[in-house]
């Protein structure tokens, strides 16, 4: 068994989140694992981005804290916890237009002053290699398509939190945050986002993904916390193990399981 | 590092380096032209002359005194007033630009410039030992620079809050914000000039439209100081600049204070905006004008484009009085109507062209 | 005090003066000071004169330097004048430090506010320039002129005084003026036998519709710029204000030149006789267009 207080990954404790009156989290205790593709699912309201932001550092909860391995985040300062701490966006608004290099390299900017070192510039091509953008490095980042951007985002965050040494201790323990990652992209790009995802996994990282496509979620995800008004209503690493009445509540759907292959995640059948 | 390295150093290529030393030349060229060219036309040969007689290194001509004296006293003050004031508004324009994340911003459509005219105004006319801002009279030549930046940063401060919520600017808030500060500036100093005893309205009127002609050698050292401070903390905030065109909470994420390095670097705008007009007036567009051009010839990284506005305002200005100068002497056009005239079809351009690209719009 | 002030002007140039050998080169940007130099025939000294200054119309033949209140030290000093002369009206006021600041002397005569003190002004540029007994001569004769038209405004100021308006056209607001109580041209009108019909004392009113019909002249006397955008006395006469007017109603509307009213000079004296004409024909008489 792990010790409670040498928990690896990411930890919220008793979190809860007030704004203007409302209780938009509350007392939420979850744990995240590295290794694993953890997700957070819910409806629209029920407090996901919140649990995002707090999780990630950008705001603070009203009570409760937050860990990364074990360590409170709230005395850390911005750049350090930039170095180990990523997040993909939903949808990063880019107004101007810089080469896709120039974009994944504001990823190494927690890593070094006023220029770059070649180390750098390397993990660049190596995160757009990664996602299979490297034919691209010179475009001008608003002539590419949708989903074309976001892989240009998720380079950005991979080079934020390359690591080149997962055997070593906590310094070396890295989070990626991603918000939505596939949210109005086509299938093609979904599917090769959540593949890339997958294939980073390591014990070095803990990887939180917020998804709204249920199916696919199941499919791709080793770890399901259910998002419901504020609380977690289902916490599992078993898609299968999530009874219908409870999606059919949480979503207000009628849901009906589809049979699959041996082995992999629930498939469901919405319906209003 | 040789070409074989893997890719360039956008925050910082070696490249840019030839570019600003291009535009350093072609500045270099206008400050020549500008100092040779006027109702006195002095060759480089004579200024050269006049340099080395003022420095001692050839004993004084008497001959010369006159073109000397013109020169030093009248000339290259206003030369280099010039070339500051469009420095101070070029990198201006790129700043807020940065700061609210849309390139049609700049100090003359946020208010910044009117807020500054304002606060001068209201010394030129109440101002002096027995107007109704008495008070400021212990400021002594100081007066019209504190004011013009109070009022500068109240103008910003009014624009700013209006349009931000939650820590996000709505630009097209923005906007409109600016556009009723202009308005209530502008009401303020046109009532100002019309109550004014006949002196200070003389002041007002004219200096509104922008002028170099009042340049002298404090104006260039108030405005060439402010300038330099206000560029050399600028520049060190070029990377969070950069991760800022993300978005603020994407500039979190990468390790930097937004929030902090917005108010910081609009506090850092203001007081150059706020020293430029109180010494020239009001001169709109550079701002919008500089940093676009850069933008479409080459990069949006700020690393390259704050040098670079710096020195394609000053050439702006420094050629845009020449043409002053020159059109119809010996009176001398305003300014900002110049600028207006070469910015606002510019400003029309950025408009359609950003309609046609539709959802795809973009910037450079 | 103002001969003192005017005195030691005289005095400063004096002692920064050029080369006399030269001899004086003056850029005068006055019309009062230009005409009185025309006047005393002293014009040789002048190489520059100011945009306004337009009388006599010899003086059209020397090249401007701008608009007076819109000068350019350079422009000024371009001209390699050994003097600027001014009667104080200039701007933007940077300019006289500037043209100081190269090494030329810019000398200040103020006019004053009566015939008197603008005779004295007169005597001063004679002093100056060497043409003593010239600005004599005209001084002497425009006192008896002067002396003889005030015998006759007598007998004009006895009668009805008529409400006069005068109307200017100022260039950089772009708006009609009307001067009020106090002005030269006011005093002017209280001479040929008028009253103002401005109630107010100080510089000029700015006019609006509405002032110019409370004001209601019986006579209204526009100057050239501000008539000549008419063209002619009836459609001066149909202006929102001046329509609602005793003047408007009777056409009694008439052009003087600026430089007949705004300041005293020797033609004073006949442009009192031609106003007292106008005031005091009578809304019997027909109105000149």
């Amino acid at each position: 068994m792990v010790d409670r207080d040498e928990r690896r990954g990411v930890e919220l404790r008793d979190v809860s989140f007030r704004a203007g009156g409302a209780l938009i989290l509350d007392r939420v205790s979850v744990g995240f694992e590295p290794g694993k593709l953890n997700v957070i699912l819910g409806p629209n309201g029920a407090g996901k981005s919140t649990l995002l932001r707090i999780a990630t550092g950008l705001a603070h909860p009203t009570s409760g804290e937050v860990r990364y391995d074990g360590e409170s985040i709230a005395g850390l300062a911005a750049e350090p916890l930039a170095r180990r701490r990523a997040v993909l966006s939903q949808h990063v608004e880019l107004a101007f237009a810089l080469p896709v290099a120039d974009v994944v390299l504001m990823g190494r900017y927690p890593h070094y002053g006023r220029v770059p070192a070649p180390r750098d510039l390397e993990i660049v091509n190596h995160a757009l290699a990664l996602v299979g953008m490297e034919n691209k490095r010179d475009q001008p980042y608003p002539t590419l398509s949708g989903g074309e951007q976001q892989k240009v985002h998720l380079a950005r965050v991979l080079a934020q939190i390359w690591n080149d040494d997962p055997a070593g201790g906590s310094d070396a323990m890295r989070y990626l945050f991603l918000d939505e990652p596939t949210s109005g992209l086509d299938v093609h790009y979904q599917l090769h986002i959540l593949k890339v995802v997958r294939e980073l996994l390591s014990p070095g990282c803990t990887v939180i993904a917020v998804l709204h496509d249920l199916n696919m979620a199941f499919e791709y995800g080793d770890h399901f916390v259910l998002l419901e008004r504020g609380t977690v209503a289902v916490s599992t690493s078993d898609s299968r193990a999530i009874p219908a009445e409870v999606l059919e509540r949480v979503f207000r759907v009628r849901a009906r399981p589809l049979q699959t292959r041996e082995g992999a995640g629930s498939l469901w059948r919405f319906e209003l | 590092m040789g070409d074989e390295a893997p890719g360039r150093m956008p925050v910082a290529r070696r490249s840019d380096a030839f570019v600003h030393l291009g535009l350093a030349l072609v500045l270099l060229a206008s400050l020549v032209a500008s100092a040779c060219l006027g109702a006195f036309t002095f060759t480089p040969a004579r200024i050269a002359s006049y340099v080395a007689q003022g420095a001692g290194w050839i004993p004084l001509r008497e001959a010369d005194t006159l073109g000397r004296s013109v020169f030093f006293q009248l000339r290259l003050p206003r030369v280099l007033l010039a070339a500051l004031a469009g420095a101070v508004l070029g990198v201006s324009g790129t700043l807020m630009q940065g700061l609210f994340r849309n390139p049609i911003v700049e100090p003359g459509l946020a208010g910044t410039s009117a807020g500054a005219a304002l606060g001068a105004a209201l010394i030129f006319v109440l101002g002096g030992s027995t107007g109704a801002l008495a008070f400021s009279a212990p400021l002594g030549v100081f007066a019209v620079p504190v004011l013009a930046f109070a009022g500068a940063f109240a103008a910003t401060i009014v624009v700013y809050r209006i349009s931000s919520s939650f820590g996000k600017v709505n630009v097209f808030t923005l906007l409109l914000a600016g556009i009723a500060v202009n308005a209530v500036c502008g009401a303020g100093t046109g009532f100002l000039s019309y109550v004014a005893r006949d002196p200070q309205a003389r002041n007002i009127v004219f200096w509104s439209l922008g002028t170099f002609t009042t340049a002298d050698w404090r104006g260039v050292a108030l405005v060439g100081v402010c300038f330099a401070v206000c560029f050399a903390i600028s520049i060190g905030y070029a990377k969070p600049l950069n991760a800022l065109m993300l978005g603020e909470d994407e500039a979190a994420y990468l390790g930097s204070d937004p929030r902090r390095l917005i108010a910081r670097l609009l506090v850092v705008n203001t007081i150059m905006v706020a020293a430029a007009t109180a010494m020239v007036g009001v001169i709109a567009f550079v701002g919008l004008v500089v940093p676009h051009v850069l933008r479409m010839m080459r990069s949006s990284s700020y690393a390259f484009l704050l040098p670079a506005s710096a020195l394609l305002g000053a050439t702006m200005m420094v050629v845009v009085d020449i043409v002053a100068r020159e059109v119809i002497p010996p009176a001398e056009l305003p300014i900002g109507i110049i600028t207006a005239v070469i910015g606002a079809p510019v400003f029309l351009w950025i408009l359609l062209r950003d309609q046609r690209k539709g959802s795809a719009g973009y910037y450079g | 005090m103002r001969s003192f002030m005017v005195g030691l002007a005289l005095a400063a140039v004096a002692c920064g003066r050029g080369d006399p050998a030269r001899g004086p080169r003056v850029v005068c940007v006055s019309k009062q000071i230009n005409e009185f130099l025309y006047d005393i025939h002293a014009e040789s000294v002048l190489v520059a004169r100011d945009l306004t200054s337009i009388y006599p119309p010899a003086i059209t033949r020397l090249p401007s330097v701008g608009y007076h209140r819109a000068l350019s030290a350079e422009g000024i000093v371009s001209m390699r004048p050994t003097m600027l002369l001014t009667d104080g009206n200039l701007g933007p006021e940077t300019v006289v430090e500037q043209v100081r600041k190269v090494g030329i002397p810019v000398v200040v005569l103020t006019p004053g506010s009566t015939p008197d003190s603008a005779q004295l002004l007169m005597q001063r540029l004679g002093t100056e320039f060497h043409h003593e007994a010239q600005a004599d001569s005209v001084v002497a004769t425009w006192k008896q002129q002067m002396s003889d038209v005030l015998r006759d405004s007598t007998k004009w100021a006895a009668g009805r005084r008529p409400r006069v308006l005068v109307m200017h056209f100022g260039q950089m607001v772009n708006d009609y003026l009307g001067l009020k109580r106090g002005s030269t041209a006011d005093q002017i009108i209280q001479w040929a036998g008028g009253v103002n019909a401005i109630d107010s004392t100080g510089g000029m009113l700015r006019l609006t519709p509405e002032l110019i019909a409370k004001a209601a002249p019986d006579i209204i006397i526009a100057t050239d710029v501000g008539f000549d955008r008419l063209g002619s006395s009836a459609k001066f006469a149909s202006l929102p204000g001046v329509a609602l007017t005793p003047a408007g109603k009777s056409g009694h509307v008439y052009r003087v030149d600026e430089t007949e009213v705004m300041y005293f000079s020797p033609r004073t004296p006949g442009v009192l006789r031609k106003i007292a004409e106008w005031l005091h024909q009578g809304a019997s008489s027909p109105a000149r267009s």
